[in-house]
């Protein structure tokens, strides 16, 4: 199944370091790099072996954007999924930018009415700590406002922590096609083990496509803060030749238990200490069998609806 | 304002693809400015080429990386837009990288390939003064909106007047020229004769490699390509080289072997002898066999007249004696296979086996195709026309076929 999403937004506001980041392994670090993107670039990007992500990295120069509502305007709005539209929250014109974001709306409303739309308000890491819930408030009410009669989603976004994570997960979410099955399934899997919860991880970008909750925690922030950092570790150790496989830790108050699950997923276990690791370990091999399973009958039935 | 009627087309004569070479109606300086995306930034003439056209073609101006570092050629509406994308990585540049293109805007219907070169090494020259010290980028030195402009106006004149241009801009000295290019010349053939089509003394021979300076002596007009590679001692391919070489450049030209046995025939460019009172002068002296006798133009034109199919050469000296009218029957052939009054008529011969006579087909018979001339065969062999002769003569499964 393929789906198209748009992503969009000023010059320099930070579209390709983010799809760079989330999709083709660079580190925070590594995006100072980057040039411009000219006009479109088109990527294709595999998800959980049923899903293709269609990225268009539009290039927000003037000129392009120009060029995007007029003489391309069919070509880049129609059949769009989701469209995701970047703004930097350093910005000095904040009324050209929602302009361009206006004119983005319409253009999806003529085209593809029923796409689903996020924004972004990104490079928070610029602004001063107190300050980032106030401004984020402040946008995403303004924002909300203008979109109507469309709905947005908001997120605040910054390469240099896990909030990255967070807005993708949730994007992303929206797009995996059997997503409701994986999170029966999910459920049912932490109910037999006893586990405290359990999450479900896209393999290559490490983004949370699923998980489930049976005790209660207190950092709603924790799934994409453990996507960053096992992203981070695994990046690190290809770098020296070697691929992540498990991660087991530990200590009094939990167990937590990184393991590769099916063909396309990571699985976490976070369990009782009292529960000895075999006893988990062979639950995560036993219930592989049964997610591969799902993924295969996903796969096809997406095989022949396309 | 409506795109479609820019500057309506009224010349009937020239269209695309007609290989007509035109004069460089405009050059403009592009680039990528991080937060505008692609525009000129200078244009000589100014407002040559308009903000909407430019916007319509700038994804092939300012292209993708893949596309950069290439000669790339727009045609849109009137215009013919030749550009060398460069990119300049730097980390010192907004977002990493410089872009620019220097194009060159022609008429849509012009041939453009003769400008291919210059525009390339007009790029390279402003890669490096940029690299060098930020010549176009730097927004200092207001180089784009001073020095630029007056350079491009400069070039463009220079290359229309008189193909060449000269700048002096600070330390670089930037030399252009716009070279003729030429079609790629024919293979060269060992049985083919090269003649001069210039005077020997109007080159310096020592301008030329070391193998041609070796060729040189035994192109005489007469002797064939194996031939030369045997009297000069060089080598087959390389004669052959050196011979396209000079083929390229117009200096010499290829004509078939001279044999009393040939068959020649007139071309309808024979009237031009008879019209045109220079070519007639120029014929004359070329033929004569004497230093102070020149034919008569009547004699010459009976002898070119008589060539035709069935008619050697050898049958045509008998007849008319040409010694004693005072032309040479050799230059006579040579002048007018130069210029096209007369062409030769070749022999092919074609094996056709005979019914109800199955026979091995020899190694000889095997290049009896259509394809192969007998200058070819012959040639191949080591064989005289005479030989050849003998051996088909007494073949009833060969037939002749001569065009």
């Amino acid at each position: 199944m393929k789906k198209k999403v748009l992503l969009m937004g000023k010059s320099g506001s930070g579209k390709t370091s983010m799809r760079s980041i989330i999709f083709a392994n660079y580190i925070a670090r590594d995006t100072r790099r980057l040039g411009a993107t000219i006009d479109v670039e088109h990527s294709h990007v595999r998800f959980l072996g049923n899903l293709v992500l269609n990225l268009w990295d539009c290039g927000g120069q003037e000129a392009f954007m120009e060029n995007y509502f007029v003489s391309q305007r069919d070509n880049i709005f129609r059949n769009v999924e989701v469209l995701i539209y970047v703004f930097d929250v350093e910005s000095r014109e904040i009324d050209k930018d929602m302009h361009y974001y206006q004119s983005c709306l319409e253009a999806i409303l003529e085209n593809s009415p029923e796409a689903k739309i996020f924004c972004l308000i990104h490079k928070m890491d610029l602004i001063q700590e107190d300050q980032r819930d106030l401004i984020f408030r402040e946008r995403e009410e303004d924002l909300k406002r203008l979109s109507k009669p469309l709905e947005c989603t908001c997120f605040r976004t910054s390469i240099w922590d896990e909030t990255l994570y967070r807005a993708w997960s949730s994007i992303v979410y929206m797009l995996i096609p059997n997503v409701k099955e994986l999170e029966q399934s999910l459920n049912h899997f932490a109910n037999i083990i006893d586990a405290d919860e359990v999450l479900l991880f896209e393999r290559a970008t490490f983004l949370v496509i699923s998980h489930c909750q049976r005790r209660h925690h207190r950092d709603v922030h924790r799934f994409e803060k453990v996507s960053n950092i096992i992203k981070q570790f695994k990046l690190s150790c290809s770098k020296l030749a070697a691929q992540f496989q498990s991660m087991e830790v530990r200590n009094s108050n939990f167990a937590a238990f990184i393991d590769v699950f099916t063909s396309n997923t990571y699985v976490m276990i976070m369990s009782d200490p009292a529960i000895p690791s075999e006893a988990t370990l062979i639950n995560i091999r036993n219930a592989r069998k049964h997610f591969e399973k799902l993924e295969r009958v996903s796969q096809t039935q997406s095989a022949l609806t396309k | 304002m409506n795109i479609t009627g820019i500057k309506g087309s009224t010349n009937n004569r020239f269209f695309e693809g007609c290989g007509h070479e035109g004069p460089v109606r405009c050059i403009f300086l592009c680039e990528f400015h991080p937060v505008a995306g692609p525009k000129i930034t200078c244009q000589v003439p100014e407002d040559y080429v308009s903000k909407e056209i430019f916007d319509a073609v700038s994804v092939y101006i300012i292209p993708k990386t893949q596309l950069q570092r290439s000669i790339l050629t727009v045609n849109v509406l009137d215009y013919k837009i030749t550009g060398y994308p460069v990119r300049i990585d730097n980390t010192k540049y907004a977002r990493n990288a410089y872009y620019f293109n220097l194009c060159f805007v022609c008429d849509a219907w012009a041939r453009t390939v003769q400008y291919e070169p210059v525009v390339k090494k007009l790029s390279e020259y402003l890669m490096m003064m940029e690299q060098e010290s930020g010549f176009l980028s730097d927004e200092n030195t207001s180089n784009e909106k001073l020095r630029l402009p007056l350079i491009l106006q400069q070039i463009l004149r220079d290359l229309n007047s008189c193909g060449m241009s000269t700048v002096i801009e600070g330390t670089t000295t930037m030399h252009l020229k716009v070279v003729k290019i030429s079609p790629d010349p024919p293979p060269i053939f060992d049985h083919l004769v090269p003649i001069f089509t210039v005077d020997r003394n109007s080159f310096r021979e020592q301008q030329w490699d070391l193998t041609t300076q070796q060729v040189l002596p035994y192109i005489d007009g007469f002797n064939h390509v194996a031939k030369i590679a045997a009297e000069a001692d060089v080598e087959n391919n390389l004669v052959k080289a050196c011979v396209q070489n000079l083929v390229y450049y117009g200096v010499v030209s290829l004509i078939p072997i001279f044999q009393y046995s040939n068959v020649y025939a007139t071309t309808p460019k024979l009237r031009f002898l008879a019209s045109n009172r220079r070519f007639q002068e120029d014929c004359l002296e070329y033929v004569s066999n004497s230093e102070t006798d020149l034919p008569s133009l009547r004699d010459v034109f009976i002898l070119y007249s008589n060539m035709t199919h069935g008619t050697t050469l050898r049958d045509l000296c008998l007849r008319f004696n040409p010694h004693a009218l005072h032309v040479d029957e050799c230059k006579l052939v040579q002048f007018g296979l130069l210029h096209k009054i007369i062409r030769r008529i070749q022999k092919y011969p074609v094996f056709i086996e005979v019914p109800g006579h199955p026979s091995p087909v020899s190694a000889l018979q095997r290049n009896f195709n259509g394809i192969l001339s007998y200058d070819e065969i012959c040639c191949k062999y080591g064989m005289s026309a005479q030989e050849l002769d003998e051996e088909v003569e007494c073949d009833p499964s060969v037939t002749l076929i001569w065009k």
